[in-house]
This record gives C-alpha cells, structure tokens and sequence, in this order.
C-alpha cells in the first residue's frame, strides 16, 4: 500500500534517487511539450497557444481522479500524504505576482530548468533572478511574517468548501476540464496560428474527452472517501495511527 | 519544429502520471521553486553563517545537520535538468540563443528575465511553492489554496500581459 516512502519501503537515501528519477522524467515531458521556449510559453497570454493550460489541466485530472481510484483500490492511503496547506491571502498574492514573473521573465519556476539546459541564456538569468528573489523574501521576512501566516485555513480541501464528497468534485474536475479544452480551442483557432498548433482527430478527443467524463462519473458513483474511510488499517512498519479519514497534513517539508 | 513537440494532452496525461507515480511512491507531488532559495541559502550561509542562521527565514533550511542542499527538491530539480537536457538532446533542440520575439533586443530581454526571475523566486516564497509544487500539486490533492492559487496565476499573467506584449509578439 502507497505511499511506500511512508510505509518504510526505503530510506533517506534512496528517496533522493527516486526524486532523481521522478525529476527526470518531469523535466523530459515539459520539454518534450515545447515547455523550454519562452515563446510557446507565454502564447497562452495572447491567446494563441494554450499548450500550457492543456498539459497543466489533464495533468491535474489525470492525477486527481488516479489517486482517488488508488484510494478506492486500497493501493494508497491518501492519509499519509503531504497536503498543501491554504493561506489564503499569501497564495492569492504570491499567485497574481508569479503570473506578472511568468509573463515578464517568460517562464515558471521548472521551466527555466528546462529551458537552461537546452542552451537559453535568458533561461539562466531568470534562475539567477529567482535565487535574488528568495533571498529579498528572506531579507524583508521579519515584515512579512503576519501576511506570511494570514488567511490560515489548515488542510482544507475543495470537498470541504463544496460540502460535497471527493468523487463528486473529481466529476466536476473533469467536467471543467473538457469544458476548458473545448473553449480554449474555439480561442486559438480565432487567434493562433493554424500551422503550429497541433492536429488530432476530433473522434479521438470526442473518445478522450467521454473517458474521462465516465471515470469521473464512476468516483461519483462510488464515492472514493467511504471507501478510504473503511480500509482495513493493514498499517506495516509504522506505529502512527493511519488516518482514513482522506488527507491530512502530515510533518513533512513543503515546496 | 512545432511538430517535433508532443500534442499536449499526450503530455499532460503523462505528466499527471508522473505526477501520480511521486505520490504513490514518495507521498508528495514535485516542485522545484524551494530549490533556488535552498541553493540561495547554502550560498548566503558560505558568505555570512551567523547571518544565515539567525534570520528567521534561512534558519527553516538550516535545522538539521546536513546541508540544506541534501533535500528531495534539489534532487527532483537536477533531475529535471538532465531529463529536460537528454530530451532536448535526442530532439536535436539545444542551441544557444536568447529566447525573444522579434521586435525585441538581447540586452532588455536580459533584463526582464532577470526581472522576471526576481518576482517568481519572491512569489513562489510567498505562496509556499510555484506552479508545479503548489499548482499542480495541490490541485491534485483537490487542495482549495492550491486552485486558488492556480487561477490567480492566470489572472496576474492575463492582467499584464499587454504591457510585455512586444517582448514576446
């Protein structure tokens, strides 16, 4: 049962190899998807390439509705990983000036990575530019600490803020997701270029977008949080009471 | 060279198993932004320690005995880096260049990207992560700040876009 770093499958060590691995093949898809040039980056913003929406929103649904299928399966215990804490405020702001970063400096975070490795020089000043950005945080901390810590809403989910359980908010993920897919693609047929942007079959994604509607129909149905909540606490190597309950947060260190 | 990338939804259904493959094995998602302030760290601690480890913010990578650099994130990113470089390397797409469009010079571009780095690096400190280990992340998880945070990414980059239209059009 997952996660197997919490279940005392391997140690320190070998979960920085595994972090090596996991990060290799992060960094391959991103560049694989054009994600290590500015230009194919930003084109979301003037509404001719929504490439990065695409890839972000299925990865998303992808992951989501997979690890809430694990779950139902019994294959992981969603109570024994890291959940993303909400503060509100710092997220929203720190979100909005990200947006003016990516804009500005034509990348994210990992794709500067990706795109300093393949020979862009503007790549590498904008890591530079991210460690000086870092250290102001931390030079003006003392005189952020109250912002840092406001809007404190503890490891609340979209299930809590809906009221409604995590199959339900998968569905509606999914339902968001074809909906976004249709829209942007109306937009960058109106404004992008016709040549560049890519060609598939609208049987295949009439196939892709029904498939995933009915995995997100099936968590629906069956509601992945009763199921967690009665798995057998088949708990090896640990003492800790596993949480069945869904996620919670655990002592781990953040992003 | 377009066609050369994946389509995307190809992309993001292998990402997000990716994505997946970290939870069920690590229990975590991925992310890469705490890397730089690790590595800004180690620096800062190299110049100053006494600083380092007395401002309130550092100290959080200096807790335990190893060297901040000795964590999961450092490790994700330079894995990223070799993945990204042997992609780019087998789809024959590394060259050195600074990345623009056409109606703008290498010196500005330079500098907006430093500019760009200096807001993401303090962004990404704020929010508690960046768009992979707090978006992407969190959304899987169905975490609330986390889709907040995603949508309020599009919205600062949409809300200024116009004003960095010629650096990229």
């Amino acid at each position: 049962m997952g996660p197997l770093y919490k279940f005392g499958w391997f140690d320190f060590a070998y979960s920085l190899q595994m972090a090596g691995l996991i990060g290799f093949l992060f960094g391959f898809v991103l560049e694989r998807a054009g994600f290590g040039d500015p230009k194919k980056l930003t084109a979301i913003f003037y509404l001719r390439d929504f490439a990065v929406l695409k890839v972000m929103f299925t990865a998303i649904v992808v992951c989501a509705v997979g690890l809430l299928y694990f779950s139902l399966f019994g294959w992981i215990d969603l109570g024994r990983v890291y959940l993303l804490p909400t503060y509100l405020w710092p997220q929203m702001i720190g979100g909005f000036i990200l947006g003016i970063g990516f804009v500005m400096g034509g990348y994210c975070p990992t794709t500067s990575v990706v795109a300093t490795v393949s020979g862009k020089l503007d790549g590498m000043i904008f890591i530079v530019g991210m460690m000086i950005g870092s250290v102001i945080f931390a030079e003006i901390f003392p005189l952020l600490k109250g912002f840092y810590g406001s809007g404190d809403m503890g490891a609340v989910r979209l299930t809590d803020i809906l009221k409604v359980n995590s199959g339900i908010v998968a569905l509606l993920i999914c339902l968001m997701a074809v909906g976004a897919y249709w829209l942007v693609e109306k937009v960058e047929g109106k404004f992008g270029d016709k040549d560049s942007l890519p060609k598939s079959s609208p049987r295949l994604k009439g196939l892709g977008a029904a498939t995933l509607i009915a995995l997100g129909l099936v968590l629906a149905i069956a509601n992945p949080d009763k199921g967690a909540a009665k798995a057998p606490s088949s708990a090896p190597a640990s003492v800790q009471e596993p949480a069945h309950t869904g996620f919670k947060i655990l002592e781990d260190e953040g992003c | 060279m377009n066609d050369r990338y994946t389509n995307p939804y190809v992309i993001g259904a292998l990402l997000g198993l990716v994505l997946l493959f970290s939870f069920y094995t690590m229990g975590r998602g991925v992310g890469s932004s705490s890397s730089f302030t690790r590595i800004a760290t180690a620096g800062v601690e190299l110049v100053a320690p006494h600083h380092a480890k007395t401002n309130p913010y550092f100290s959080k990578y200096l807790q335990n005995e190893r060297s901040p650099l000795m964590a999961w994130l450092v490790f994700l990113t330079l894995g990223a880096a070799l993945g990204g470089l042997f992609s780019a390397f087998i789809a024959r797409r590394i060259r050195g260049e600074v990345a623009r469009g056409p109606s703008i010079g290498v010196t500005v571009r330079l500098w907006l990207a430093l500019g760009g780095g200096i807001l993401s690096g303090f962004a990404a400190r704020l929010a508690r992560g960046c768009t992979s280990g707090q978006a992407l992340t969190g959304a899987s998880e169905l975490a609330f700040g986390s889709w907040i945070f995603m949508f309020c990414i599009f919205a600062g980059a949409y809300a200024t876009a116009y004003f960095f239209r010629k650096e990229w059009l």
